[in-house]
């Protein structure tokens, strides 16, 4: 994807591929077949500078594993990864541990994310005391990621222990830690998919608010169109491993290109009453990333079909401005 | 046009957890109708009290819980209470449970026919041949190939694992279904796709369900009425264009203005502030007054359950005001206070 005027590139992605072995059964470890699962498979994008990026697909598009090599925390299979021009790969010693400070992951789970022995303070404090912040600036920059988070209150949480804080404190406390570093990018993975809708608005909010006071560029995993078109101007739609479908939230919520994004769109419930109850277009589920078809992997799901998507592989290809599409319907 | 009589009919039902830091009062004193033929969701967030409730219509609560107060009538009788041995002749054949992931309904080791031909035979009395005959005609109604009863549960993906709960609980042709959250482990394609499908047998059959879920737009989607549960308590009831187009009380206000809305086109989604009482010690006001923008000094006796239009009942003193409070809960600031 060509640069955006006025924007810097922050993270080039290309023909990035995690492939995974599985199991085998015993026919193939007699044929010597070492069958993998092609979790992401092939797949480039830009993410510029002060951006927020969804990553949207269903169980099995590969949303999760996507995220991980941007952290730099598996290697793929192939392609690469350049972070701020720096190819993630070559990144050793002083310069990872420059690259860790600067990009931070944001836990799915606040439940599991912190340690249970440690305190409220002792949790924040960690990622400090391991990027070596001398002891003297540390409560500074643990207060300014309380206090942006909302919980400027510091001497109600430092000495508590997790269980004793509620699962939207908790999600706080999560996500100022990843802040306290005042990190460049932040991968969220699910944020707020295991908190209640009555606190979950309060953390997108808080993400909102992050995302615009400190210029971070954020890329969120989740299912959920609602949340990602919330707290995202971009959204990138991944099926079984390859992008089908990227371009800003708002043209893609309302004029989805790809035959998958608009079934997506279509089967996202909304909480009215009066509300289109038309069957589907797509029909099954996403299918296994073992043996993926031949040409569009969505093909098999696809009502529009035709002989092309057997025998070819659509390629990502513009179709307005900053919005790409992968369909050979369009063509 | 009078409501159809209820199937069930659920009176001041009262279930005690007994726990190391003391008994935590679940549900206390909730009261609803199930309409025969009707969907009725069950909703709330977590520990208010919703998947408690719906248990123990079936009797199946933790051996921690017990029923202390209140009546379950189905059909005419008292279920709250039932011993085991006196509730399993209706376990299946009248009232029937869908689970939240099949994978807790189906036993991985044996092969999902073998599960279905086992209810079928077990506790329906169907000899072995007519038995065959139901399993592939509740395949076939739930949209399952039936070459797959002989697959295991693992060969299934969580749609088809969920149609096959589908199937199951409808092998003894049940009268009232209970589904605890059925959907919401599922992508949304799925989760879409096994809507329909419930919602086109629950019509063709004529069942009345009860549907515990945390999803108002899965209550929109496909229920006729809708129980709102906070702390243990029922604050809102209604049919469902009511509560979501009128909702009467602040708890339901809220939990409206903090979901997200493909359709709403910008605008702020607004938490609520604080969380939930805790249980062992509920407060004696209404439940929700420590977090509610528009309490009164009223608010510290609870209010009950009234009439607010038809059929549609909240318990809040200020749901006389409601339109006008409806009004200002759509405002941020209205909710602002200390994080949650």
């Amino acid at each position: 994807m060509g640069a955006v005027p006025g924007m810097t590139t922050l993270i080039e992605v290309d023909g990035l591929k995690k492939h995974f072995p599985v199991s085998r059964a015993i026919g193939e470890v007699l044929a010597g077949r070492r069958p993998v699962v092609h979790a992401v498979d092939g797949v480039s994008f830009n993410l510029h500078q002060g951006e927020s990026v969804g990553i949207l697909g269903e169980s099995g598009c590969g949303k999760t594993t996507m995220g991980r090599p941007l952290l730099k925390l598996i290697t793929p299979t192939a392609g690469t990864i350049r972070f701020d021009g720096a190819d993630l790969a070559a990144l050793k010693g002083p310069e990872l541990q420059a690259f860790r400070k600067q990009a931070q992951l944001v836990f799915q789970n606040p439940f599991d994310a912190l340690n249970p022995r440690f305190t409220i303070y002792r949790a924040l404090a960690e990622p400090l005391v391991n990027a070596r912040v001398p002891r003297d600036e540390q409560d500074e920059l643990l207060l300014t990621a309380m206090r942006r988070v909302h919980l400027s209150d510091v001497g109600q949480y430092y000495d508590k222990f997790p269980h004793q804080l509620s699962g939207g404190q908790l999600q706080r406390v999560v996500l100022a830690r990843a802040l306290v570093l005042v990190p460049r990018f932040f991968v969220a993975d699910e944020p707020v998919s295991m908190l209640d809708v009555s606190v979950r608005a309060g953390i997108l909010n808080v993400m909102r608010e992050v995302r615009d006071t400190l210029g971070l560029t954020a890329v969120y995993i989740s299912h959920d169109l609602a949340l990602v078109r919330y707290v995202c101007e971009r959204t990138i739609t991944m099926y079984l491993g390859i992008v089908v479908e990227d371009g800003p939230t708002e043209d893609v919520v309302r004029r989805p290109q790809h035959p998958y994004t608009q079934a997506l769109v279509k089967a996202v419930p909304v909480p009215h009453v009066d509300q289109s109850r038309e069957p589907l277009p797509i029909t099954g589920g996403v299918p296994d990333a073992r043996n993926p078809a031949s040409g569009c992997r969505f093909r098999d799901r696809c009502p529009y079909a035709f002989d092309r998507c057997a025998e070819e592989r659509p390629a990502l290809k513009p179709v307005a401005p900053n919005h790409r599409v992968a369909c050979h319907l369009l063509d | 046009m009078p409501p159809p009589p209820p199937i069930l009919s659920i009176r001041g039902l009262q279930i005690h957890y007994r726990t190391d830091r003391g008994v935590i009062r679940a549900v206390d004193g909730a009261s609803f109708d199930v309409p025969a033929g009707a969907v009725v969701g069950l909703v709330g967030e977590s520990g208010c009290g919703k998947t408690t409730a719906a248990r123990a219509i079936t009797g199946v609560i933790p051996a921690n819980a017990s029923v202390v107060g209140g009546e379950v009538v189905y059909d005419g009788r008292d279920l709250a209470g039932l011993s085991h041995r006196k509730m399993a002749p209706l376990r299946w054949r009248e009232i029937a449970f869908i689970p939240q992931s099949a994978m807790n309904s189906l036993d991985p080791v044996y092969r999902v026919g073998a599960q279905v031909l086992e209810v079928l035979v077990d506790r329906g009395g169907y000899d072995r041949k007519r038995a065959d005959a139901r399993a592939a005609e509740l395949f076939q109604m739930v949209g399952l190939d039936v070459k797959r009863l002989r697959d295991y549960p693992h060969q299934f993906s969580g749609g088809m694992r969920q149609r096959a709960a589908i199937a199951l609980a409808l092998a003894l042709e049940p009268r009232l279904i209970i589904a605890d959250e059925p959907v919401t482990a599922l992508d949304v394609v799925v989760q879409r796709q096994v809507l329909d499908l419930f919602k086109a047998l629950q019509r063709r059959l004529g069942l009345s369900v009860i549907l515990v879920t945390h999803d108002i737009s899965v209550v929109a989607y496909v229920c006729d009425q809708v129980v709102v549960m906070y702390a243990g308590k029922i604050v809102e009831s209604g049919p469902v264009e009511a509560v979501l187009t009128r909702p009467s009380h602040p708890y339901t206000m809220g939990l409206y203005n903090a979901f997200p809305d493909l359709q709403r086109s910008g605008g702020t989604l607004v938490p609520i502030d604080g969380s939930p009482p805790d249980l062992i010690d509920p407060p004696k006001s209404c439940r929700f007054q420590a977090r509610c923008p528009f309490q009164q000094p009223r608010c510290d006796a609870p209010p009950d359950l009234e009439p607010v239009g038809d059929d549609h009942y909240a318990a809040c003193w200020r749901a006389d005001d409601a339109a006008e409070l409806r009004r200002l809960a759509e405002s941020p600031a209205t909710w602002e206070r200390s994080p949650a």
